[in-house]
């Protein structure tokens, strides 16, 4: 561990001059399963997840089944499960079958609590379900030394045992990496990490890069701006995952998996059916998201 | 509104890639086993040689089509063919590809896909249809088997009053029925195989009996030609190796886990 902090992000401030998009569909639906319970502490964490108090609870095994159940009768397309770590959750394995009955869904995972028995589940998981499974682990680098100093010490050995453990049972996870650790003037982190891969016996390297997040631990990063109506002139709100996505969280339902648990940010208290109105772009995450297009899904 | 057809068997093609050998087989198959009617579901270009060839024969063959994502692009002059992909190694590709079939299709044959519907809607005998590329709310939603639920493929019968959904965009074909009886199908592609090792390409064929019946058509065609084509043209050695082998090299990125864990890479 890293001994960082756990503190919760700042809240959204509520802002009556935060521009506002409408809702289109439903497409996503995202669950923050064990709120910010994790048992590594990245430097980088959007949500400051951590071993030791979490500020977010983690969902019940009824929150998340009524939800899924809701998300099919709304024509959802894809479920999420995210946290903290997922496979912290002592249900995780039956709350990813009773997904995979409904529908595609991904767990977002670090990797280090994937043995060979919970790989074998994974495995027959997937082989039962009409929907895929898609996991994806997270590397912020393709060296254990840069990767450590982020993620803490051992971390890249377990996540690329999980990579070689899955990859063994033909589930091809998706290696997922901020751009955290990526020293400016090399080549690029994907070409990095795609050699990496496949020089450790990683056949067909999925990857996935996303940008650094003002909030969480990386909050001091960004430069707190906030979006304003001008903004938005000319833009296709559709770019906008909250305009597509929701999170369900402790507490509610919120706009995005980033700002999941954010007070601020909920949208309704229980039922996604409720959480389908307009969101405030409030946050600087928001602005993130704007400029770099971030998809926080598979695609 | 929709139009009755007439027709008792329908011939559905999915992206024609440039593929001209390849779909002049297909519409001389599908005449061959009684279809009436032929439609396209789009993209008409990408991937394949001299793009140009794919319109007479259509025309001549009175298809008709509806528009594809490269369709738009190419018709729009946009930056992009707008096929969805996001991974770098596949928009490389895609940019190659795309190119291409820009700088070799002509002025009147954009101005022929500018002008092509988004969607069709028809029905033949008792049973409404749905044509469309991608999906319907969406012409670059890739609709695979296994990332495509049910509750969404019912939530589009209802929102098109549609029994059978019919969609092309991935390349690779499938066939659902849904809980409420309705239908889901993607009719594959005639331009590039679908990676299973195999150099022939599919299309799908509809009959209207007591009820309508769907069934997977292969189609055997001169690929070995079109790969020498495609050298000759300078396209990707990527994209000639599909041809030959059946297994595709790029663009894999955007596709599910179940379906690239039966391809080769």
């Amino acid at each position: 561990m890293l001994g960082l902090s756990v503190r919760a992000p700042r809240d959204i401030a509520a802002s009556s001059s935060a521009p506002r998009v409408e809702f289109r569909e439903l497409e996503q639906v995202w669950f923050q399963i064990t709120g910010t319970l994790c048992n590594l502490a990245c430097r980088h964490c959007f949500n400051s997840s951590g071993p030791h108090e979490p500020w977010l609870a983690g969902l019940d095994v009824e929150t998340v089944r009524r939800h899924i159940r809701e998300a099919e009768t709304l024509g959802a397309r894809e479920f999420y499960f995210t946290g903290g770590e997922p496979f912290l959750h002592p249900e995780i394995l039956a709350l990813l079958a009773d997904a995979l009955a409904v529908a595609p869904t991904t767990v977002l995972t670090n990797g280090t609590l994937i043995d060979d028995p919970t790989a074998d589940r994974l495995t027959q998981l997937a082989a039962a379900a009409l929907y895929s499974l898609e996991i994806r682990v997270s590397l912020d680098a393709p060296t254990a030394a840069e990767n450590d100093a982020i993620r803490g010490r051992g971390s890249f050995a377990k996540a690329l045992a999980a990579v070689r453990r899955l990859v063994a049972r033909d589930l091809y996870p998706i290696v997922t990496a901020t751009e955290i650790a990526a020293p400016p003037g090399s080549p690029s982190l994907y070409e990095r990490l795609h050699a990496m891969l496949r020089a450790a016996g990683v056949a067909r390297p999925r990857i996935k890069i996303l940008p650094v997040l003002p909030t969480g631990r990386c909050e001091s990063r960004g430069d707190g701006r906030r979006l304003t109506a001008g903004d938005l002139e000319g833009f296709d709100p559709a770019r906008l995952q909250c305009t597509r996505t929701r999170a369900v969280a402790a507490g509610g339902v919120y706009a995005c998996p980033i700002l999941a648990g954010l007070p601020g940010a909920r949208l309704a208290g229980e039922g996604l059916a409720a959480a389908l109105g307009p969101t405030a772009l409030a946050h600087p995450a928001c602005s993130t998201c704007y400029e770099t297009g971030i998809a926080c899904g598979n695609s | 509104m929709r139009e009755l057809l007439s027709a008792r068997r329908v011939a559905l093609l999915g992206g024609v890639y440039s593929n001209h050998l390849a779909l002049e087989a297909a519409l001389a198959d599908a005449r061959a086993r009684g279809a009436e009617a032929i439609f396209c579901l789009g993209d008409l270009g990408g991937f394949g040689p001299h793009p140009d060839r794919v319109f007479p024969l259509l025309r001549d063959a009175g298809v008709t089509s509806v528009q594809g994502n490269y369709d738009l692009s190419v018709a729009q002059g946009a930056v992009d063919c707008a096929c969805g992909y996001t991974d770098p190694r596949d928009t490389h590709f895609a940019r190659l590809s795309y190119e291409y079939t820009v700088r070799n299709t002509s002025t009147e044959n954009r101005r022929w896909l500018r002008a092509l519907p988004p969607t069709l809607k028809v029905a033949l005998g008792d049973t409404r249809l749905l044509l469309c590329h991608g999906s319907p709310r969406r012409i670059n939603e890739f609709l695979w088997e296994t990332t495509t639920p049910n509750g969404l493929l019912e939530r589009f019968c209802r929102e098109t009053e549609s029994d059978l959904l019919c969609f092309t965009h991935t390349g690779i074909k499938w066939h659902r029925a849904l809980p409420s009886g309705r239908h889901a199908l993607n009719v594959g592609a005639l331009g590039r195989p679908e990676n299973d090792g195999a150099p022939r390409v599919w299309y799908t064929l509809l009959t209207a009996d007591h009820e309508l019946s769907v069934e997977f058509v292969p189609v055997s065609y001169d690929h070995e030609t079109l790969a020498r084509e495609m050298t000759r043209e300078g396209l990707p050695d990527e994209f000639v190796e599909t041809i030959r082998s059946g297994w595709w090299t790029c663009c894999l990125e955007s596709m599910p886990v179940k379906e690239r864990s039966r391809g080769r890479y």
